[in-house]
């Protein structure tokens, strides 16, 4: 297995890492381990196609903040000069046009790859087309890292809750605005909150993205469009953030045993991201950065699954679950 | 689901408790117990009681354990579900306002029970926040009343977040 990685940052750098902690595991499972063969950052491409020494490309990027000494302008040149079989997109998210990364992989699909992304902007926005392009062309199209990072939940719906009618998903899936409000449960004004959330690292200096709603709802339509099989885009989702939601709110829902939590919840008719009131004690009252979700299916009943949804090892984490699956359905050679 | 239950049990010590039991065993909930000596039929005295049952699944298994304790079911009804529902209203208005809210609300739905409470700022702010508990018939009436207070505050330009 030939791997094209575009996007060297902390999701891509993450990746990378994992194939080195992982490759005796993949080595013994697959006879030989999977061979990242080019890397593209925002300026620079490292190829080999004998395989990349992983170590150093990591070492390089770190050093110089680059991952290759070539540049380039062009994405897809770079694809077409490149004898590859997977691409792993984690480029940056771009949820108004898709960015870079909707060009990667449409052309990736186009010419027969298989992908892995992480990268919602794409998702949120062609889903539909990109699944209708993988399934014309013959190629697995895998995203679970794309909605709640390490949390297993697009997986868990198509292959272990497969037999299952799926009503309804409920779920916390923005770290930040959780950090936030489980913060504010504690007294702290929302400003103040938000401050030490970018202190922290897990809010960008431009938080609208996450306390408007928007990441939540672009991983609310990645839901919609792959459990439930809706043909919906962000602009579909009813969204309301949290920056409305004042101390006074919070304190008024603690003398009433309940918290404020921004919950995503996808079902055959709702697509809906805002804040709502949560008994404490109940699943969805989950404090921190901890991503979580509870998927109300008929026969097994409601299912709670929680896991941290950001983070460099942890995202790459399903990253390598996807991985594995594609290689065990491409038949490659398997020695477990 | 809330059920009134009529029973006549036989007049020997424990077949009060006896009676109960099965309740819990359903994880229902018991709202209040009338035991009535004076009732006596066939040697069964009566006993009335109220509780709450998640579901008529669970209503039927009690029957059944009644049944099978030779509990006689006389009369069942007043059965119905009550569904309790919170919403939080946040920004610019008064108590006037949120009062006038619920008498258009109950011109929607039928209302069990309504209780508001309002966040204890006080000063210059005229931003405030309300907290309305709300216990309707049916899920039905909760989706109503949940469409209803989700126009009413994009029409007044409010925050309005509601339970799960």
């Amino acid at each position: 297995m030939r791997i094209l990685i575009s996007g060297f940052g902390t999701v891509g750098q993450g990746f990378a890492q994992i194939l080195q902690l992982r490759h005796d595991f993949l080595t013994k499972r697959y006879g030989s381990a999977p061979q990242v063969v080019a890397v593209m950052d925002s300026q620079t491409v490292a190829a080999d196609p004998h395989g990349l020494d992983l170590a150093a490309l990591l070492a390089r990027k770190q050093a110089t903040h680059r991952v290759g000494e070539q540049t380039y302008t062009d994405s897809v040149a770079v694809l077409d000069s490149i004898d590859y079989d997977l691409l792993v997109e984690v480029s940056p998210t771009n949820i108004k046009t898709g960015g870079v990364g909707l060009i990667n992989i449409t052309h990736a699909l186009n010419q027969g790859k298989d992908v892995i992304t992480v990268n919602k902007g794409p998702l949120a926005l062609k889903f539909s087309g990109l699944i209708e392009l993988a399934r014309k062309n013959g190629c697995k199209f895998r995203f679970e890292g794309s909605v709640g990072g390490a949390m297993p939940i697009i997986n868990l719906c198509h292959e272990n809750l497969v037999g299952e009618h799926i009503s309804s998903i409920r779920g916390i899936f923005n770290g930040t605005c959780n950090y936030i409000l489980s913060k504010m449960d504690k007294g702290q004004p929302f400003e103040q909150a938000l401050k030490e959330a970018q202190q922290m690292g897990y809010a960008e200096t431009d938080p609208s993205n996450d306390i408007e709603g928007f990441d939540s709802a672009a991983k609310a339509v990645i839901l919609a469009n792959s459990v439930f099989h809706r043909n919906v885009s962000i602009s579909d989702v009813q969204i309301t953030g949290i920056s409305a939601i004042s101390a006074d709110a919070v304190t008024l829902a603690a003398s009433h045993n309940m918290v404020i939590r921004l919950i995503a919840e996808i079902s055959d008719t709702k697509l809906e991201v805002s804040p709502r009131l949560v008994p404490m004690g109940h699943p969805l009252s989950i404090g921190g950065t901890l991503n979580v979700a509870q998927i109300d299916a008929d026969l097994a009943g409601p299912i709670t699954i929680t896991g941290r949804g950001a983070g460099k090892i942890e995202t790459a984490s399903a990253i390598l679950s996807d991985l594995i699956a594609i290689m065990d359905t491409r038949g490659e050679k398997h020695h477990a | 689901m809330m059920v009134n239950a009529e029973l006549y049990v036989k007049d020997l010590p424990g077949q009060l408790v006896g009676s109960l039991e099965p309740i819990s065993m359903v994880d229902g909930n018991i709202v209040g117990v009338v035991h009535d000596r004076e009732q006596i039929i066939n040697q069964r005295i009566r006993v009335s009681v109220t509780f709450e049952v998640a579901s008529n699944a669970q209503l039927d298994k009690l029957k059944a354990i009644w049944k099978a304790k030779d509990i006689v079911i006389s009369k069942m009804g007043s059965v119905y579900e009550t569904c309790t529902m919170e919403y939080m209203i946040l920004g610019k208005f008064n108590a006037g306002y949120v009062d006038n809210l619920i008498d258009e609300a109950s011109n929607v739905v039928s209302f069990e029970s309504v209780d508001v409470s309002y966040s204890s700022r006080n000063g210059n702010d005229s931003r405030r926040t309300a907290l309305i508990t709300a216990e309707v018939r049916s899920t039905e009436d909760e989706d109503k009343l949940d469409r209803f207070f989700s126009a009413a505050c994009r029409e007044g330009g409010l925050i309005y977040v509601r339970g799960l």
